[in-house]
């Protein structure tokens, strides 16, 4: 049975104190919730993808909720953001696909270069972080083609790509 | 079963690092919004100089109706604006549209006036109003419309608006009615044809940058 409106409520005040247990018990019915709101909206082998797609929405919107108001719509309102944000993606994917042109090619030296920062920041990197950044956004799999290879959720694989390149931004700052 | 496996790989990853949060309150976008426009029309006094006139009652009914509808207009779409940033379902308030179109009434009224000049009737307003000659007034609201922006910019981003056509809008409508009152107030000339032309411009043109241009820079 999916949680209700006072429970939610409850768990979410509690996140918003930073309790972990709370979080993952908000997370995991919010899931729960999601599945059944998108049933009737999305194809079912997409709902999963859509559901933690929301869930990671939530976790870092969970700021926005105000504690005097109820919680499911505005889970509800995020859900729908996200749903409509799916579809604008699928949309234009699907037209930049037919209008693509050849991408522009770097000069041999320079990637060569790259390369070597590259391999020496990566170093101080978590490798479940690392080896989804290359795959992803060197050697240009899609995030599926990454989750597929790492066993990786496809949503994981974004958090991962999130944080790790969140890291190579401060080891860059940092450096400089 | 892998699915919900994923998930819960997910739930654990994300709430590794759990920590507490300060929820977002729309009062503190409000402030954030009023002191850019306190900032802005700084900004414009040192530049251009303290009018007397809106002290030593020199200035016109139109410096005061337009200026009026401009604060009302900037504080309703303010409101809209900053309670846009927490997700919400259910119908939205008209109150910024309505403001907006209020402001509107001046340019219509400088049009009909100009129009039953050139029909015939002298209500002492004209082509031959030199105020029409300062256009770059509209210029410089909009300039300082830029200020309020960034700072209205800067809270959106810490939200989650859902909308985000609605928040560009609203973004424009705030920015253009706060920047161009920042500027107005240092302007000297307060004929009916400046002030509902020049003085009001900055509104419609910020309103419909900022629809095209903020949904990017606030989309998360």
């Amino acid at each position: 049975m999916v949680a209700d409106e006072p429970t939610f409520a409850r768990l979410m005040q509690a996140a918003q104190n930073g309790d972990k247990a709370a979080t993952n018990v908000l997370l995991s019915e919010a899931g729960l919730w999601l599945e059944r709101y998108f049933r009737r909206r999305m194809p079912p082998h997409a709902i999963d993808d859509l559901v933690q797609d929301v869930i990671i929405s939530l976790y870092t919107k969970r700021a926005t909720w105000d504690p005097s108001r109820p919680f499911l719509p505005w889970l509800a309102a995020i859900a729908r953001y996200r749903w409509v944000d799916h579809l604008r993606k699928i949309y234009k994917h699907e037209s930049k696909e037919l209008m693509e042109d050849d991408a522009a090619q770097d000069s041999d030296e320079d990637v060569v270069m790259a390369r070597i920062s590259l391999d020496r920041l990566f170093g101080q990197l978590p490798e479940r972080q690392a080896e989804v950044i290359e795959m992803v956004k060197i050697s240009g799999l899609s995030i599926k083609e990454a989750a597929d290879k790492t066993g990786q959720s496809e949503s994981l694989v974004k958090v991962n790509i999130h944080r790790g390149l969140k890291k190579l931004a401060t080891m860059v700052e940092k450096a400089e | 079963m892998d699915k919900y496996k994923a998930r819960e790989d997910l739930i654990a990853a994300l709430t590794e690092d759990v920590s507490p949060v300060k929820p977002v309150r729309p009062h503190e976008g409000a402030a954030m919004i009023v002191f850019a426009s306190v900032a802005a029309s700084i900004a414009c006094l040192v530049i251009f100089g303290f009018w007397q006139g809106m002290i030593n009652g020199e200035a016109s009914p139109y410096f005061w109706i337009s200026n009026g509808l401009l604060a009302l207009a900037g504080a309703a779409s303010t409101s809209a604006l900053v309670s846009s940033v927490l997700p919400r379902v259910g119908a939205h308030g008209s109150a910024p549209l309505w403001s907006v179109a209020m402001l509107a009434v001046l340019p219509f009224a400088a049009i009909i006036a100009f129009l039953s000049y050139e029909a015939g009737h002298n209500h002492g307003i004209g082509m031959s109003d030199p105020g029409l000659m300062y256009g770059e007034c509209a210029l410089y609201g909009f300039m300082a419309s830029l200020v309020v922006a960034g700072a209205a910019i800067a809270f959106v981003r810490r939200g989650a608006p859902v909308s985000l056509n609605r928040s560009g809008w609203l973004i424009g409508l705030a920015s253009g009615s706060l920047g161009a009152l920042a500027y107005n107030i240092t302007c000297p000339i307060d004929s009916l044809m400046h002030v509902g032309i020049w003085h009001v411009l900055p509104v419609f043109i910020a309103a419909l940058f900022w629809r095209y241009a903020a949904p990017p820079l606030i989309r998360w």
